[in-house]
C-alpha cells in the first residue's frame, strides 16, 4: 500500500494531534498515526495540567476527560515541614489521558485529518538523500506514506527524528525514570496536588499524589535516570515508610521523561520534531503536556505557512521561534533544576520551613523573586555562604 | 573499551514504555507495540538503558564470542 499526504504526523500523544488538527484546519491533507491500538492507552502520566491550556490551545473543557479540578499544591520537606499554596480559583486539573489523547485525535479527525491507530512508523523513506516519507506497518500490513512534511511526535523514544538525521540525543542525567500507581489512597486533601522532596525520598525528583477522586490518585515518583536504583524501588519504599497500603492498585504506569537536553535543531529539511521527542519538557517538574501543545502550535503555524507559500525553508522558523520563546523559558528552568539538585535535605527542610512562614500570598502567586528574597533574609541562610551562593545562582 | 555485552529483557517486568529506547544513544533498542527488540550490532555496551528502566527489567550479560 502506498499513500500520499501533504503532512504525516507520527505519534498521537499530545503534540501530534495538535499539529494534525491545526494543519487540517488550514485545508491541507494530514495523516496522524500511532502504534497504539487504542490511542491514549496505556497512559504514562500523572495527568496534571494547568487550567490555562484549554483556552490557549483551543481545547474544549470537556468533563469526559477531566477527573478533578485542583486548587493548588502542597510541598513536603524531608523531615515533614509543609508549604501549602492554595488558590481561590481552579488552578489546574487532573485529566483522564486515555480519553484526552483520544479526543485530541478526534478533534484532528473532525478537522479533516486521517487518523490510524495501530500503525507503527518503522523508518523513513529516502529518495536522492532526501526524506520523502515514512515506512510503516498497519497491523501486519506494510505501508509507505509519502508526504511533503514529516512530523516526529513519537514521544521519548524519538526514533523517527533520529532516523531522519536530527540529533535528539541527551545524556542519561537529563532524563527521569518514573513509576506510578493509580490507586486508592486516603488522608490527602483531594483539592491539592501533593509533592514530597528529599534525597532519600526521590533523588533529584519527587514523589507525587495527584488526586483523581476523594480517595483515588496517581501516586508516583520520578528520579534521575542514571540512578542505579529503580524508580519502583523508591516508590515502594516511600509507601512502606509512610504506612500507605498499596493493596488497591488500579493501574501501574511506567515511563521515562526528558528533563533537559532540549533539541537544538528542531527541523531538518522537511522533517520536524516536537514534544518529548524534541525533549521539550519542563525540567523542574517533568510536565510536558503544555510544552508539547506549545511546540505543536508553533510547528503547525510554520508548516501551514511553508505549504501555503510552497517554500519548505520556512519550516526553519519553527526552530527559531521555539528557541526565542519557550526554549528560552525552559533553559532558565533547567538552570534552576541544576541548582536545586545540589540542595541537601537540611537545605530543603530549612527552605520549606522559611517559606511556610513568609508572605504566603506572594509565594502562592508564584512571585519567584519574592521567594528567593524571603529565603535570603533568613539568618540560617545568611550564615551559610554555600546557601547564599546557591540562592544567588537562582536569581 | 568496556566489556562487550548483550542486553536482555525480562518480559514479565517490562511495560513496553519505550524509555530504554529513548535513552539509548545508538537506537539499539526498538519498542514495538508487539514487543521489545534488541539490535546487537548497534549496541555500544554503555548500559545506560539498564539504569534508566524504571522497573529494572533490563540486565546486561557478557557477550559470548565464538572462537
Ligand atoms: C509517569 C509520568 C508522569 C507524567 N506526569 C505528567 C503530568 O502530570 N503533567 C504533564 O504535563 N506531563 C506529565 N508527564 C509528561 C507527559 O506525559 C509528556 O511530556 C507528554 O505526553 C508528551 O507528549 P508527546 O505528544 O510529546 O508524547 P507522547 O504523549 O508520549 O506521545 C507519543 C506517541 O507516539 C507514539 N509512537 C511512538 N513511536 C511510534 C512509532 N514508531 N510509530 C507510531 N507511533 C509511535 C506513542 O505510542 C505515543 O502515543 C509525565 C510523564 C510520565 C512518564
Ligand atoms: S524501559 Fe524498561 S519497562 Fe520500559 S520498555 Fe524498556 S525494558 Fe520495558
Ligand atoms: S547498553 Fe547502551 S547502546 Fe546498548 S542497548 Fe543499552 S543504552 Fe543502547
Amino acid at each position: 500500500m502506498s499513500w500520499k499526504y501533504d503532512v504525516v504526523v507520527v505519534g498521537a500523544g499530545i503534540a501530534g494531534p495538535i499539529v494534525a488538527r491545526n494543519v487540517a484546519r488550514a485545508g491541507f491533507s494530514v495523516l496522524l498515526i500511532d502504534k497504539k491500538w487504542a490511542i491514549g492507552t496505556p497512559k504514562q502520566c500523572a495527568e496534571g495540567i494547568s487550567i490555562k491550556v484549554f483556552e490557549k490551545y483551543d481545547i474544549p473543557y470537556d468533563k469526559r476527560f477531566i477527573n478533578r479540578e485542583i486548587y493548588g499544591a502542597k510541598l513536603y520537606s524531608p523531615s515533614g515541614y509543609e508549604l501549602e499554596m492554595r488558590y481561590k480559583d481552579v488552578s489546574g486539573v487532573i485529566l483522564e489521558r486515555k480519553v484526552f489523547d483520544k479526543m485530541l485525535a478526534y478533534y484532528a479527525a473532525k478537522a479533516g485529518a486521517d487518523v490510524l491507530a495501530r500503525t507503527e512508523a518503522l523508518d523513513v523513506i529516502r529518495k536522492d538523500g532526501k526524506v520523502v516519507g515514512i515506512k510503516a506497518k498497519h497491523e501486519d500490513e506494510p505501508v509507505e506514506i509519502y508526504a511533503d512534511v514529516i512530523v516526529a511526535a513519537d514521544g521519548v523514544e524519538s526514533t523517527i527524528a533520529r532516523k531522519a538525521g536530527i540529533n535528539t540525543y541527551a545524556p542519561p542525567h537529563e532524563f527521569d525514570s518514573s513509576y506510578e500507581y493509580e490507586m486508592l489512597i486516603e488522608g490527602f486533601d483531594p483539592d491539592l496536588i501533593h509533592l514530597w522532596f528529599g534525597n532519600e525520598i526521590a533523588p533529584r525528583g519527587y514523589v507525587w499524589v495527584f488526586p483523581k477522586d476523594e480517595d483515588r490518585a496517581n501516586v508516583g515518583i520520578g528520579i534521575n535516570s542514571d540512578n542505579p536504583q529503580t524508580a519502583k524501588y523508591y516508590l515502594d519504599k516511600w509507601l512502606k515508610e509512610n504506612n500507605i497500603p498499596a493493596k488497591k492498585l488500579l493501574e501501574i504506569n511506567v515511563g521515562v521523561v526528558p528533563v533537559g537536553g532540549f533539541v537544538k535543531e528542531l527541523v531538518k529539511d522537511n522533517v520536524l520534531v516536537v514534544g518529548d521527542a524534541a525533549r521539550q519538557v519542563n525540567p523542574m517538574h517533568g510536565g510536558g503536556m503544555a510544552e508539547a501543545m506549545e511546540a505543536g502550535t508553533i510547528a503547525s503555524k510554520w508548516i501551514v505557512k511553508a505549504l501555503e507559500e510552497e517554500n519548505l525553508s520556512l519550516l526553519q522558523n519553527y526552530t527559531k521561534e521555539w528557541w526565542e520563546t519557550d526554549g528560552k523559558r525552559l533553559e532558565k528552568v533547567l538552570k534552576v533544576r541544576r541548582v536545586t539538585e545540589k540542595l541537601t535535605d537540611e537545605d530543603l527542610d530549612l527552605f520549606i520551613q522559611i517559606l511556610s512562614g513568609a508572605d504566603a500570598e506572594k509565594i502562592a502567586g508564584g512571585d519567584y523573586g519574592e521567594v528567593i528574597k524571603a529565603l535570603l533574609k533568613h539568618p540560617k541562610v545568611l550564615l551559610s555562604s554555600r546557601r547564599i551562593k546557591l540562592l544567588k545562582e537562582l536569581l | 573499551m568496556p566489556e562487550k555485552i548483550k542486553i536482555v529483557v525480562n518480559e514479565d517486568r517490562c511495560y513496553l514504555c519505550g524509555g530504554c529506547a529513548g535513552v539509548c544513544p545508538t537506537l539499539a533498542i526498538e519498542v514495538h507495540s508487539s514487543g521489545w527488540e534488541f539490535l546487537q550490532d548497534k549496541c555500544i555496551s554503555c548500559k545506560i538503558c539498564v539504569n534508566a528502566c524504571p522497573v529494572g527489567a533490563l540486565s546486561a550479560e557478557p557477550l559470548e564470542v565464538k572462537a
